[in-house]
C-alpha cells in the first residue's frame, strides 16, 4: 500500500486524527494526582491554551488564561473533596458516563480494519441488506376525479389517448403540486412521496406507453414509465462504504455484548425475588 | 496552542480523502447527487436528537448512541432503551444529532497523563515536535505515524484501546460514516444548552454544512464557556473563519424560557443595537416552533381571536417547572416574536427576530419517532408501556410540573432543498425555506409575488421562483397601486390524514405602532360557508376512538390558492405565513389507550388537529 493511497483511508485517517488529538491530550494532562498537593504543569497550561485556540480561535488573553487556570484548580479542589465525601457514589450520570466509557473501550477493543475478503464474505452473507431498490424515471398526469366513477374513468381514458396521441404531459390533467417528470428514482423513495399503492403499481408498469390509471395517496394518475433499472445486489466496489460501515457496526456491538457476558461471568449476581 | 497546531496538520491529511478526484477513483464513494433547478420535494428530518451520550438522557437510562439513531431514522431497526425493537415505517430523508455539548468532551479523559508514553522514543519524538511548533518536524512525524500504522508497527502503547477519542469527534465520524448522500442525510449538530437563572430555556442547536474534516478543527462551544448568545454568534464567526465552513443556529422552546427568548434587550440585560440585530438574523435562521416539550408559535392569551391558538401547550413554568407569570408569554413565543420583530426594525434598523420555521422532536431516547401512533417518547422512562400516560415528567413538584400525557408526539421540518445531500439541506436551511409541522409529512408551498395570475397556479412552482420569493425570503417594496398576492398549495401526507384548511397568518405594525395581527381562511375542504364573524364552521371529526381510527371520507388530498392581501398597506411592515390544518385525528394518547387497553383521565385531549407552519414571508416598505 502506497503512502498516497492509504492517506486515503478513511480509517487511517480516524486514527490518525484520535491518536494525534487525544493520545497526545493525554501527553501533556497529567493525571489527577489525588493528596492535598496541586501541581498546574507547564503542559496543563499548554493544554488549556490549546483548547482555547480550538474554541474560540485565538489564543487566550492573560485574564482569560487566568480564569481557566482557576477554573481549573476548582475543579480539582472540589472534585476530590466531593469524592472524600463519596458524592460520586450512587450518582445515575456517573455511573452511566463511566458505563459508557467502558462500553466504548469494549466496542474498540479491535478496530483493525476489514481485509477485502472480509467485506466479500459480509456481503455474500448478508446479500438482502446491500440489494439496490429498484430505479423509474417516471412520467405523471392526474386526472380530475370530481363527478361518478364512470365519468372519472371516462375522463382518464380520454386523457391515456390524448397522451398517447401526442399531448404535452406538463400542460394536461389536473395541475398538482406533484412533479410531472420525475427524474429516476428508487422506488422506495418513490413510495415515500405518492405513497405504496402507486409505487407497487409502477413495479409493474409497462415502460414506455402510457398506463393506467394508477392510484396514489392523492388521487389518479395516468403514468408513462421512462426508465427502468432492476433490483440487485451491486458488486463490493458500489458499496463498499456502506459494507464495511455494517461490519463494523456488527463487531461493535458483539464486543460489547461479548465483554460483558465475560465480567458477567466473573460476578456472584443475585436478584432478590 | 502546539496541539492546535498539529491538529491542523492532521486535518489536512484528513482531508485527502474528501476531494472529489480521491473519491471517484475509489469507487465505492456514491455517486455524485447533482441539484436540481427548483427544489422539488420536501425533505423531512429532525434538527434535535439526543442520544444516551446526552448526559441528561443518559442520567434516565438511556443507553441509545448516536449510531443508534442515525440507524433508526435511516430504516434499521433498532434496540430501544427499554429492549424493544424499534423500525420506522417510513425512515427519515435527513436528520441531526444534537447531543448536549456540556460534558461531550469527558471522554477524553479516560487516559488523563500517561508516562508509559514517553517512554517509547517516538512518541517522545512526537510529544517534543508539538512542543516545538516545529510544523516541519510535526509533519514528518505525522506521515511516519500513518506509515508506522500501516505497518502494523505503531508503539504498544497507542494501540492500547484506552486511546480513546472525544465524544465529538465519535460523534461527527459517525454522521460521516451515515451520511450517504441522494438517501439519507446525516448532519453535523450539537446542541448549546443554556438554562439561564436556573431553567430558563435559552437553548440552540447548532448545525454544520461540513463533513468531519472541518467540524473536527473545533470544540463545540459549552455553557461552561458562556450562555451569552452574542458569544455563541462570535464562536460560530471564528468557526467559519477557521475553516471556511458554515453553521448555523435554531433556538428552541421558548414557551419554555420564562419571557427570555425574545426579551427586547441583550441577554446581559443592555439595550439591542442595529449591530446586535443583525447578528441574530444572521446567525439564527430557524426557529424551533413545535417539539415534545409544547409548541413556541402561538398562545391563546396573545392571539385571542385564534381558535387554532391553544394547542400543546406548556405554559405553566420554565424547563424546572419554576412558575410564570402571564406577562412573560409575549416575548416567549414565535409569532409574537415576529410581529415585535417589525417594530424593532422600525426603530433599530434590523430585524432580530427574522426566524423561519422549524419543527423537530428533541428526543432523548435516541429514538426519532414523531408520529402520533408511533411516539417513544421524551425519555427512556415514557418509552411505550401501559400506564405511562400518567407518569410525571419534569419540573416534579414546582408550578410548572407536567405530565407524560401533555407531551406532543412532534415535530418535524420540511425542507425545500435541491438534493438530499448536507450542502443542499444546509442551503434550504440557511435561505428559510423551510416549514414545521407536528408530525405529519405534509408539503406545504408559498410564494409571494407582485406579478402573480391565476393561471400560475397551474405551474406554481415555475411561476413562484421566476415571478416572486419563496418562504422565508422578502417582498421588495410594492409598485405603486399593487398589493402582495400569495400563491399557497398544500398536499396532505401521502400516508396521513386528509386537511382541512389553509389559512395565511398576517402580522404587522399598524399606523400608530402598535403589532397586530390577523388569521386568513383562505382555501378550505367542503363546501363550508363562513358563519358569524367570518368563522369557517369546523370540518367535522370522524375519530374512531375504539379503534384508534380515522377516515377520509371529509378534508381534502391538496388545496391550492392564489391569495392577495385585502387589507396591504404599502407604508408598514407586515410578515405572512401559512397554516394549513389536518381534519381532526387520533392523539398518540388514544393509539396507547387501544394499545394497552387503558383507561385515561377525562382530562386527557385523545383527539386534535395536526398542523404545519411555513417560514414567513417579510414585507418592509421602500
Amino acid at each position: 500500500m502506497t503512502l498516497k493511497t492509504l492517506l486515503r483511508e478513511p480509517l487511517v485517517h480516524f486514527l490518525g486524527i484520535g491518536l494525534l488529538l487525544f493520545g497526545l491530550y493525554a501527553l501533556v494532562a497529567p493525571a489527577d494526582s489525588g493528596g492535598d498537593s496541586i501541581t498546574i504543569s507547564r503542559a496543563m497550561v499548554d493544554d488549556l491554551k490549546a483548547q482555547h485556540q480550538k474554541l474560540w480561535g485565538r489564543p487566550p488573553t492573560e485574564a482569560e488564561l487566568k480564569g481557566l487556570i482557576d477554573s481549573r484548580i476548582a475543579d480539582e479542589i472540589l472534585y476530590r473533596e466531593g469524592l472524600a465525601m463519596g458524592l460520586d457514589r450512587d450518582d445515575a450520570v456517573i455511573k452511566r458516563r463511566v458505563r459508557q466509557k467502558y462500553e466504548l473501550i469494549a466496542e474498540e477493543e479491535d478496530s483493525a480494519a476489514p481485509t477485502e475478503a472480509d467485506l466479500e464474505a459480509y456481503l455474500k452473507a448478508n446479500p438482502d441488506r446491500f440489494r439496490a431498490p429498484p430505479i423509474v424515471g417516471f412520467t405523471q398526469v392526474m386526472v380530475p376525479t370530481d363527478g361518478t366513477d364512470s365519468e372519472v374513468e371516462a375522463r382518464a381514458a380520454a386523457l391515456k389517448s390524448a397522451l398517447e396521441g401526442g399531448a404535452d404531459p406538463a400542460a394536461a390533467g389536473k395541475p398538482t403540486l406533484l412533479p410531472g417528470r420525475v427524474q429516476p428514482m428508487a422506488l422506495d423513495l418513490v413510495a415515500r412521496e405518492f405513497g405504496e399503492r402507486f409505487a407497487a403499481a409502477l413495479a409493474t408498469a409497462p415502460q414506455g406507453a402510457w398506463a393506467g390509471p394508477v392510484v396514489s395517496a392523492y388521487g389518479l394518475h395516468v403514468v408513462r414509465i421512462d426508465s427502468r433499472e432492476p433490483s440487485g445486489v451491486p458488486p463490493l466496489a458500489a458499496v463498499r462504504g456502506e459494507v464495511q460501515r455494517e461490519w463494523e457496526n456488527e463487531r461493535r456491538l458483539k464486543a460489547r455484548a461479548a465483554r460483558l457476558a465475560d465480567l458477567r461471568a466473573g460476578y456472584d449476581v443475585v436478584v432478590e425475588p | 496552542m502546539m496541539l492546535a497546531g498539529v491538529a491542523g496538520l492532521a486535518l489536512t491529511v484528513a482531508g485527502c480523502g474528501n476531494k472529489p478526484e480521491a473519491a471517484a477513483d475509489k469507487g465505492s464513494a456514491p455517486a455524485g447527487v447533482a441539484e436540481t433547478d427548483y427544489p422539488e420535494r420536501p425533505l423531512f428530518g429532525d434538527t434535535h436528537v439526543h442520544t444516551g451520550w446526552s448526559a441528561d438522557a443518559g442520567q434516565d437510562g438511556a443507553v441509545t448512541g448516536p449510531e443508534d439513531a442515525f440507524r433508526l431514522a435511516s430504516g434499521e431497526e433498532v434496540t430501544s432503551n427499554t429492549g424493544q425493537k424499534v423500525k420506522l415505517k417510513r425512515p427519515m430523508d435527513w436528520m441531526v444529532i444534537t447531543d448536549h455539548s456540556d460534558g461531550m468532551g469527558t471522554i477524553n479523559e479516560i487516559q488523563a497523563g500517561n508516562p508509559e508514553m514517553i517512554s517509547d522514543p517516538f512518541l517522545k519524538r512526537m510529544y517534543e515536535s508539538m512542543k516545538s511548533g516545529d510544523e516541519a518536524e510535526s509533519s514528518r512525524v505525522m506521515l511516519e505515524l500513518i506509515q508506522r500504522q500501516s505497518d502494523g508497527k505503531l508503539p504498544k502503547q497507542v494501540m492500547d484501546p484506552k486511546w480513546m477519542v472525544s465524544a465529538w469527534q465519535k460523534t461527527i465520524a459517525i454522521a460521516d460514516k451515515y451520511n450517504a448522500p441522494g438517501r439519507f442525510t446525516a448532519l453535523i449538530g450539537y446542541e448549546w444548552t443554556v438554562n439561564a437563572g436556573g431553567g430558563d430555556n435559552l437553548h440552540r442547536n447548532i448545525v454544520f454544512r461540513d463533513a468531519s474534516d472541518k467540524a473536527a478543527q473545533v470544540l463545540p462551544l459549552t455553557t461552561f464557556e458562556t450562555m451569552d448568545p452574542e458569544k455563541l454568534w462570535a464562536w460560530m464567526a471564528a468557526y467559519e473563519a477557521k475553516t471556511g465552513g458554515k453553521v448555523l443556529a435554531i433556538p428552541h422552546n421558548g414557551n419554555l424560557s420564562n419571557g427570555r427568548m425574545f426579551e427586547e434587550t441583550t441577554f446581559t440585560g443592555g439595550a439591542m443595537t442595529k449591530a446586535y440585530a443583525e447578528g441574530r438574523q444572521k446567525w439564527e435562521r430557524l426557529m424551533e416552533v413545535t417539539q415534545i416539550k409544547g409548541q413556541s408559535e402561538s398562545h391563546p392569551s396573545l392571539s385571542p381571536t385564534d381558535e387554532f391558538a391553544s394547542w400543546d401547550l406548556w405554559d405553566r413554568g420554565n424547563l424546572n417547572g419554576l412558575g410564570k407569570r402571564p406577562s412573560m408569554y409575549r416575548t416567549e413565543y414565535w409569532r409574537e416574536g415576529l410581529k415585535s420583530g417589525l417594530r424593532l426594525e422600525g426603530t433599530l434598523g434590523a430585524n432580530p427576530f427574522k426566524y423561519g420555521a422549524n419543527g423537530a422532536t428533541d428526543t432523548h431516547t435516541g429514538l426519532s419517532t414523531f408520529e402520533e401512533d408511533n411516539f417513544w417518547g421524551k425519555f427512556k422512562s415514557v418509552e411505550p408501556r401501559k400506564g405511562r400516560w400518567s407518569q410525571r415528567l419534569m419540573g416534579v413538584g414546582n408550578p410548572g410540573e407536567m405530565a407524560s400525557w401533555e407531551q406532543a408526539a412532534a415535530g418535524t421540518m420540511g425542507v425545500w432543498a435541491k438534493a438530499n445531500t448536507r450542502e443542499a439541506i444546509f442551503d434550504a436551511m440557511q435561505r428559510r425555506e423551510t416549514f414545521a409541522t407536528t408530525g405529519p409529512r405534509m408539503s406545504v408551498r408559498l410564494f409571494a409575488g407582485y406579478d402573480f395570475a391565476d393561471a400560475d397556479l397551474g405551474s406554481l412552482v415555475k411561476a413562484g421562483y421566476t415571478k416572486g420569493v419563496p418562504m422565508g425570503g422578502d417582498l421588495k417594496p410594492a409598485p405603486a397601486g399593487k398589493a402582495p398576492a400569495f400563491l399557497i398549495a398544500a398536499m396532505k401526507d401521502p400516508q396521513g390524514a386528509n386537511l382541512d384548511r389553509v389559512q395565511v397568518v398576517k402580522g404587522w405594525v399598524d399606523a400608530s405602532g402598535k403589532t397586530r395581527e390577523k388569521i386568513f381562511d383562505v382555501r378550505w375542504a367542503g363546501d363550508r360557508k363562513p358563519g358569524l364573524g367570518g368563522k369557517l364552521p369546523p370540518i367535522g371529526n370522524t375519530v374512531d376512538l375504539k379503534t384508534a381510527t380515522y377516515s377520509n371520507d371529509i378534508g381534502a388530498a391538496e388545496l391550492t390558492a392564489l391569495w392577495t392581501d385585502p387589507a396591504f398597506d404599502p407604508k408598514q411592515r407586515a410578515v405572512y405565513y401559512v397554516r394549513v390544518l389536518e381534519i381532526p385525528t387520533p392523539r398518540w394518547t388514544a393509539y396507547d389507550q387501544v394499545r394497552f387497553k387503558e383507561t385515561m383521565d377525562p382530562k386527557v385531549p385523545q383527539v386534535h388537529q395536526e398542523r404545519a407552519f411555513t417560514s414567513p414571508v417579510w414585507y418592509s416598505p421602500a
